[in-house]
């Protein structure tokens, strides 16, 4: 239990303007005997917390052999290296293979599926405003849709996940300070801020009246139109005023996030906010883009300097360095999604559960194969058990392609949203409460590894090194003794096509040597796949 | 023509006559009454007047002296249109006789031009624009308050989160957004004000404004100063400072004691509270919202503004902005209210790079560039295709280039992008080179110095422009409304829509067009409209030169677009001029069209800088100024001056108090 409420307290005390020096908000979230319960307005330690839905979405699919899980089932599996940064939450997910459509996909289309079904959905909500419908309605904001990224106007579909009922795009907000002062500063439905909003308009109406006296005709008429504007609002306050029932937190002393300088903590900020929202019940549902679908947005502060989409066409745009930025960022949506779910941990509810354990989590991005543009094995994790709704902790890689919007039925029926249907789909996703579901069966296959002279010939699956920063370095995992380490030249890491094999069984042969236990190979001589060469995005493994 | 005569037909035995000569008794003035109405009635108030009201004119309105006054443009329509004998339409059989036109031409000239007297518009406080609020702020405080949004290249961002929260003005009866009077302020812009001033001052108060903070107290500060190491006289020496900038004008003593009295006895955290409230009132109050609400006039009374009312016109004319220090200074000392001294700060503020809001708000309203993002739908192209123009306006406006190089210019701006629509100029460029990793960029222009013969040079020729107006038609009635200066109407509601589909053999879109369009009331306005547009299609819709060599049609060519080859450019304007080609007809608009386009520019260019539209009394100022352009091939730096030493700029009248109408 210490080791809730390590929420980073810089993050409101940073920048501080002096003007917020007594925090009692801190005192809140550390006194213990006091969490905030369901509802700012009927706090009742006898009501369970509400549900929470949230959307991270990744831009510009993923490289699937840094991606992929590489076999396992459903209790065993190994997590993939891109998975790495937030495995440690491996009892609160439930990674989910083998989603998808079949085919490629634009851009826009892999965009509007992600919570919507199907592209062609056009004229109804997307799944998460389904939702929201269902759990968001006595809270101030019914759902908030959050982005980092400008429109990319010349195909606008890769802006947005969520649609309204129509199939309207939802504006999105990127800016956490705007979002901060809509939650936590709105005159409307915070007292304090109405307090010192009716002083001002004190204030104000005195200093119009007294240039009045000595105005001529047509400043008068300004001055009424002005003051017409001023009473209207002023009588908005007094009815809230009265109407009100007043919110058990006074947000006036919580610190308004800083001036962003950089992606990084504009993101930080924003996954800050996120869990504050939800924590305070000011709204039940988010969903949040890391960037546009097709994002061009550079990660100087990774020290990336090309554009993410030009380094997600990992082939067409291939180098080494290509490569290793790609993976560079990758590995940071990872990060963030791992600090969603370290932050929805650290917040306690009157319960004593976690935010995170009140909440379904969906994670992943439309697209597969970020090169090819594969709508099939698009990366899809669910975090948190939405209060034992999932049965978390496990991977679930279906036996054969599932379409998106059989999950976003299953999540309706998650939700409690009566729905036959949605989009696509009239059968649910199974297994994602624990019960049957067909799992994928791999062709059973022999692995062992022989040394001839200065030759080694493996056999086995192929995996790409969980440490990305090395790019060049695959292992073939052999039952009962330690994988095969392949070192690739560049010309072989091309004329072989490595990454291409990964995950599935390989016979490969090559020059090398032992150190101590391991067989290392540093020259790739011969390579064969043992269940034939299907096309890319195609292949089983 | 049967649909015509039926519609005639039934106008007659409308007869809403009875009604204009009962509404129109005495109050008249005498020549009016005796020598025009009766005229009026007996060919014109048919069809525009009573129940029928065609194209939006109506002489039935004009039932006193101040009615015929506000309706100034519509005689200034009757006596074009009479001059040119569009109306009454050709099919109609009783027209009026030579001498009875002659007598309403008099009686225009006497009462619209001869006798009018130039006077100043009746002084009136405006609310400041979105813009203008947002470079006021900016120029108070020394930074920028702005939205956190990634812009990534391709795609479209708000960069200013004043633009993103406020509403956006319409423009106003001048055409123009500074002319906010029509637009009242409501209380949802009212509170979004109350939360920018928030914003701005919270941004004042952070660690990462330090340096502003310093400006604005106006004395170093000592290191590892925090906000609230506010002392009082530093938050003194900053109302101080503060109060007379953003009210744009010296505050009285008492004033400011009124604000020193709410931070007595404070310190620390509660000295900075009290001083954000000072700043804020400041900041939400109708004197910082509104310009010209402090300014002191005398009552019923035209006058001269004063030093710093005009100091605010000049700085929210040329720059969208508040007077900056040295013009506040120009304005306490004098200098300001001499020709020289005046000149001088325009001199000084058209180098400034604030200057930019010349071709960004005036250019682009004025020639409605905002259209250009429709024009292409790659964000990459249409910004290039925007930044043409605004460089171009720039260049023109600040470089003291002549009004008329605005039809007919050697120097045109352009970068990688719109580098193909200048096939052997573009070599002058320095090369672009896409750095590793970036798909597409946007870069600036370069200057670019025309040399050959590529149907390039002026605004016309602007690709943004022609792909923005992807028709004949609309690229007639554009340059004829926004470069001419013609107060078109729009098309009658009853007119269909022109049929162009028909048997396509042999004919040329411009023969079926001309074929479908002899109904004289579609004449009225397309024998204007169609002579410019259709040499104007010697370029295609994305702007590309057909007789470019090397021209391609493009696969899916409109229907409008006529091939190279069956292309027609030749025509006749109204007036009679005649011209074989485009080149031919830009001869003409610098020639014979030289006046009419500079006194467009001329009225464009003063109801920007008076934020208001212009009325009958403000054309002796326009003339003036028009005719000494014309004249000396004057520049738009000689406009600007002209425009600011002109009656309407320089003087006012203020209205008395609680009276609710000015003598006519």
């Amino acid at each position: 239990m210490n080791q809730r409420w390590n929420i980073d307290r810089r993050t409101f005390l940073r920048g501080t303007a002096g003007a917020l020096l007594p925090l009692p908000f801190l005192n809140l979230m550390e006194g213990k005997t006091q969490p905030l319960a369901k509802g700012l307005a009927n706090a009742s330690s006898t009501e369970s917390p509400p549900l929470r839905f949230v959307t991270l979405f990744k831009p510009n699919g993923v490289h699937p052999p840094s991606w992929n899980i590489n076999g396992g089932t459903e209790f065993d599996f190994r997590t993939s290296p891109l998975m790495a940064p937030f495995a440690k939450h491996k009892d609160d997910l439930l990674i989910l293979d083998n989603m998808g459509d079949f085919g490629f996909s634009s851009h826009a289309n892999s965009t509007r599926r992600f919570l919507s079904g199907h592209h062609q959905n056009k004229d109804s909500a997307s799944v998460d405003q389904v939702i929201a419908d269902r759990i968001g309605g006595d809270t101030a904001h019914r759902s908030l849709e959050l982005t980092t990224e400008g429109l990319f106007t010349g195909q606008i579909g890769c802006s947005y996940i969520s649609y309204d009922k129509d199939g309207g795009a939802i504006p999105r907000e990127s800016d956490p300070q705007l979002i901060f002062d809509r939650l936590f500063r709105n005159p409307l439905s915070d007292t304090s801020q109405r307090q010192s909003m009716s002083n001002l308009l004190d204030r104000v109406n005195d200093d119009a009246k007294a240039l009045s006296r000595k105005a001529g005709y047509q400043d008068k008429q300004t001055l009424d139109q002005y003051l017409t504007a001023v009473r209207e609002t002023e009588r908005r306050l007094e009815t809230l005023e009265k109407n009100s029932s007043a919110p058990r937190i006074d947000f006036s002393t919580l610190e308004r996030p800083p001036l962003a300088s950089n992606l990084n903590e504009q993101v930080d900020s924003m996954i800050d906010l996120i869990a504050l929202a939800l924590w305070t019940d000011s709204t039940r549902c988010i969903t949040y883009m890391l960037g546009n679908s097709n994002s061009r947005m550079v990660f100087d502060f990774l020290g990336v300097n090309e554009q993410h989409h030009y380094l997600s066409h990992f082939f067409r745009n291939f180098s080494r360095s290509n490569l290793d930025n790609l993976l560079k960022i990758s590995l940071w949506h990872m990060e963030k999604f791992d600090s969603l779910l370290t932050k929805l941990k650290s917040y306690q509810e009157s319960d004593g559960t976690s935010l995170l354990d009140n909440s379904v989590v969906l994670f992943g991005s439309g697209m597969g194969h970020s090169d090819n543009h594969t709508a099939q094995r698009i990366p899809i994790v669910l975090a948190g058990n939405g209060q034992g709704r999932l049965k978390t902790g496990r991977y679930l890689r279906y036996s054969e392609n599932r379409e998106v919007s059989s999950l976003h039925l299953s999540l309706l029926k998650t939700f409690d949203v009566e729905a036959d249907s949605y989009s696509a789909s009239d059968a649910p996703l199974p297994g994602l409460d624990g019960s049957y579901f067909p799992e994928f069966r791999e062709r059973p296959f022999e692995s062992w590894a022989t040394r001839k002279a200065g030759s080694i010939t493996a056999q086995g699956r192929l995996r790409m090194s969980d440490n990305l920063d090395e790019a060049k370095v695959f292992y073939i995992d052999i039952a009962g003794q330690e994988s095969v380490r392949i070192e690739v030249v560049f010309r072989d890491f091309h004329d072989f096509n490595l990454p291409y094999h990964v995950g599935t069984p390989i016979t490969l042969t090559g020059n090398g040597s032992s150190n101590g236990s391991q067989l290392l190979i540093t020259k790739v001589t011969e390579l064969k796949s043992l269940f034939g060469n299907s096309k890319p995005g195609t292949q089983n493994g | 023509m049967i649909a015509t005569l039926s519609r005639f037909l039934f106008t007659l035995l409308a007869l809403p006559a009875a009604t204009f000569l009962q509404a129109a008794t005495s109050h008249i003035d005498g020549p009016f009454e005796s020598d025009i109405q009766p005229l009026l009635q007996e060919y014109c108030v048919e069809c525009h007047g009573g129940k029928k009201v065609k194209g939006n004119i109506d002489f039935t309105i004009m039932t006193s002296p101040e009615a015929i006054e506000a309706n100034f443009e519509i005689w200034e329509l009757v006596s074009d249109v009479l001059a040119y004998q569009e109306m009454p339409p050709e099919e109609e059989d009783n027209r009026p006789t030579s001498t009875e036109i002659q007598q309403i031409q008099d009686w225009y000239q006497q009462r619209f031009i001869q006798s009018v007297e130039a006077r100043p518009g009746p002084f009136k406080p405006r609310r400041l624009s979105a813009p203008e609020y947002r470079n006021t702020l900016r120029s108070l405080f020394g930074f920028d308050l702005e939205t956190t949004i990634m812009a990534a290249e391709q795609t479209e961002t708000e960069p200013s989160l004043v633009l993103k929260l406020l509403p956006t003005d319409p423009p106003g009866n001048s055409g123009f957004i500074n002319d906010t009077h029509a637009a009242p302020l409501s209380s949802h812009a009212w509170e979004q004000y109350a939360y920018l001033a928030d914003r701005v001052l919270q941004e004042l108060f952070s660690l990462q404004r330090l340096d502003a903070l310093e400006t604005l107290i106006g004395e170093n500060l000592p290191p590892a100063f925090r906000p609230t190491d506010l002392s009082p006289k530093q938050a003194k020496a900053l109302l101080l400072r503060f109060t007379p900038r953003a009210l744009r004008r010296p505050q009285p003593q008492s004033h400011l004691d009124s604000s020193f009295a709410h931070l007595n006895d404070l310190s620390g955290l509660a000295l900075v509270d009290a001083t954000q409230t000072e700043l804020k009132a400041l900041l939400v109050s109708p004197a910082f919202l509104y310009r010209g609400l402090l300014f002191d006039g005398q009552p019923a009374k035209t006058q001269r503004v004063d030093a710093n009312e005009l100091a605010e016109r000049l700085s929210y004319f040329l720059w969208e902005d508040m007077p900056d220090e040295r013009l506040l200074e120009a304005a306490a000392n004098g200098t300001l209210d001499t020709p020289d001294g005046l000149t001088a700060q325009i001199d000084r503020m058209l180098a400034s790079p604030k200057s930019i809001s010349l071709a960004q708000s005036f250019g682009a309203q004025w020639l409605g560039l905002a259209d250009i993002d429709n024009a292409d739908n790659d964000v990459n192209m249409r910004r290039a295709l925007r930044s043409q123009p605004y460089d171009f306006l720039n260049y023109l406006f600040t470089e003291n280039r002549p009004v008329m190089e605005l039809i007919d210019s050697k120097t045109t701006f352009a970068n990688y992008v719109t580098a193909s629509f200048y096939p052997k100029d573009k070599a002058q460029m320095v090369k672009y080179k896409k750095p590793k990793g970036i798909e597409k960029q946007t870069v600036p222009n370069q200057r670019l110095t025309l040399t050959h013969d590529e149907g390039r040079g002026g605004i016309l020729t602007m690709p943004g422009i022609l792909a923005m107006n992807k028709s004949p038609i609309l690229r007639g009635t554009w340059v004829l409304r926004k470069i001419l200066g013609e107060r078109l109407g729009d098309p009658p509601d009853d007119v269909p829509p022109i049929e162009i589909a028909g048997p396509k053999a042999n004919l040329t879109f411009r023969e079926r067009f001309e074929q479908h369009r002899s109904d004289p009331t579609c004449a009225r306005c397309h024998d204007k409209i169609d002579p410019l547009g259709f040499a104007m299609q010697v370029y295609d819709d994305r702007g590309v030169y057909k007789l470019d060599p090397n021209y391609k049609t493009p696969k899916r060519a409109k229907e409008h677009d006529d091939p190279a080859e069956t292309l027609d450019t030749s025509g006749q304007l109204p007036s009679g001029e005649t011209f074989a080609n485009y080149e031919e007809l830009q001869s003409i608009l610098i020639g014979a069209k030289r006046p009419d386009i500079i006194r467009n520019a001329v009225e464009c260019t003063l109801a920007y800088a008076l934020a208001r539209k212009l009325e009958a009394y403000d054309r002796p100022t326009i003339d003036a100024i028009a005719e000494s352009i014309d004249e000396t091939n004057g520049t738009w730096r000689d406009l600007f001056i002209a425009v600011s030493q002109s009656l309407p700029f320089q003087k006012t009248y203020v209205s008395a108090p609680s009276t609710p109408k000015r003598d006519s």
